[in-house]
């Protein structure tokens, strides 16, 4: 009996998402998964968890390069040889494409014609009409034709109905993605105003300290809920690898109120910070990247009192 | 908070996602370039984080491009999405590429956070709004969980080799990366 905690925890399931496991050891991964429910849902949530990472990190490839890598991509299937033809029967779980089915069915009724016609028999009853033998083969020949020029008529209307349609399609996700997207975006905006509405809160003004006379942020502390935002109107570029760090000073002693990130750093958001239970000042310095335990106090950039 | 995407446009996502597996089964050759609009500039910031020059990341661009097509026969859509196969193709092409000789020089103990991609990455604006930002997502990972995911999915280490690097032991490498993957499942959840 596999213990499925014991399992999960040794950290299979995040080597097979990162992609370092062998093929047997991937093989037994996914048995294992498929057959304790309790592993399936761990390791989907560690795969869906990595995909996010790897999202977040999109950016947008320069300018030229879509041409570029479509152009390369088509050329490389050019050289391989026609790839349509031997890549079809390798899924035949799929149900034959539609598009398929439609040429094919305008050449079926040629077959049993021209083996009618050939037959001997045939002939020898139409002896007396041989002219009208020649006028028959010629309209069939002619109806072949144009059933062969209706189908692929047909198939190229439907081949470019599909790709309309798919377009549509990719077109309206990504619409109300976006949609979701800036509702979400308007609700924080909507959270935010209402800290700076709600009379709970008391904003302290951060002055720049001579170091950074120029220096401005804001402080709003919740005495009652502990809650804290830092709102920046002005603070010196950082240096590579260093970062603010916002500190609660109560009773003389500094509390680490958390690390502001660069958007906040840079004015273009709010952020909440720690709670922090008791203070009578707020101050900011920087520090390396992920913060310090004490403020290093030749960095103090802005501090204000309460 | 604003984290998650609602649920509605994620499982259009799929439907989407299911379409153009569909047609790139079928080998519609008019399904690559949907498939450049939709991935690309999520296989791009993967591959230049882990490559770290731009022009070397627009080369495995292409070649990942190539590679999915070839190989998109071998595709499972039982197994799992086709985002986190065409990402695991094009992140192990990569790492291939960083492994050659002519990247390993001197460039593996070199932590990710320094290079001028990373920092390139760090300050672009989040232009692609309809999902979690890089910067909600570190924010809710420690500095340390931080440093194992990215050695891990970015520098190509198996977590023995995190362990090695940063002189820790194993069970704590293991640990960590245990819940710095939560963490970050749980913001999509």
């Amino acid at each position: 009996m596999l213990d499925v905690q014991h399992y999960i925890e040794s950290g299979i399931l995040e080597e097979y998402a990162l992609g370092v496991l062998s093929a047997d050891e991937r093989a037994e991964v996914e048995r294992v998964a498929q057959q304790e429910p309790a592993v399936g849902r761990e390791l989907a949530a560690v795969i869906s968890g990595l995909d996010a990472y790897a999202e977040a990190h999109a950016l947008a490839p320069p300018a030229g390069l879509r041409e570029r890598v479509l152009e390369a991509w088509e050329n490389s299937i050019r050289e391989t040889g026609p790839p349509a033809a031997p890549a079809a029967p390798v899924t035949p779980v799929v149900p034959a494409p539609p598009v398929a089915a439609v040429p094919r069915m305008s050449v079926a009724p040629a077959e049993p014609a021209a083996p009618a016609d050939t037959e001997g028999g045939a002939v020898v009853r139409q002896l007396p009409a041989a002219a009208d033998a020649g006028r028959i083969r010629w309209l069939i020949a002619a109806s072949v034709a144009l059933l062969l020029i209706s189908g692929l008529g047909n198939y190229l209307l439907y081949s470019r109905l599909k790709e309309t349609e798919s377009s549509l399609q990719v077109a309206q996700a990504e619409q109300s993605r976006y949609a979701a997207t800036q509702q979400a975006a308007l609700n924080e905006r909507d959270q935010q105003l209402a800290i700076l509405r709600n009379q709970a809160f008391r904003s302290v003004d951060l002055k720049g300290t001579p170091k950074a006379p120029d220096a401005l942020a804001r402080v709003y502390y919740n005495a009652t809920t502990k809650a804290v935002y830092v709102d920046v109107r002005n603070l010196p570029e950082l240096p590579e690898g260093k970062q603010y760090q916002l500190w609660a000073l109560d009773n003389g002693q500094p509390v680490d109120a958390g690390m502001l990130n660069p958007a906040t750093a840079t004015g273009d958001s709010i952020q909440q910070m720690k709670n922090i239970a008791s203070a009578q000042a707020f101050a900011v310095t920087v520090e390396d990247i992920g913060g310090k335990p004490t403020p290093t106090m030749s960095t103090l950039t802005v501090v204000g009192n309460i | 908070m604003l984290l998650v995407p609602a649920s509605p446009p994620d499982s259009v996502a799929l439907e989407t996602e299911l379409l153009l597996v569909q047609r790139l089964r079928d080998r519609d050759e008019g399904a690559m370039t949907i498939f450049y609009d939709k991935y690309a500039a999520a296989l791009y910031g993967v591959i230049l984080r882990i490559v770290k020059k731009e022009e070397t990341a627009e080369d495995v661009l292409q070649e990942a491009m190539v590679k999915i097509w070839h190989s998109f026969p071998s595709y499972d859509a039982g197994k799992g999405r086709l985002f986190t196969w065409v990402m695991n193709v094009s992140r192990n092409l990569a790492i291939d590429k960083i492994r050659s000789k002519q990247y390993r020089v001197g460039s593996r103990t070199q932590p990710l956070e320094d290079s001028s991609a990373a920092q390139r990455l760090a300050a672009e604006p989040s232009f692609r709004p309809e999902h979690i930002g890089l910067q909600e997502m570190t924010r809710q990972l420690n500095p340390d969980q931080r440093q194992i995911v990215d050695l891990l999915y970015f520098g190509g280490f198996t977590q023995s080799e995190v362990a090695e690097e940063l002189n820790l032991p194993l069970g704590t490498v293991k640990t960590r990366a245990r819940a710095a993957i939560k963490v970050l499942s749980k913001l999509v959840r």
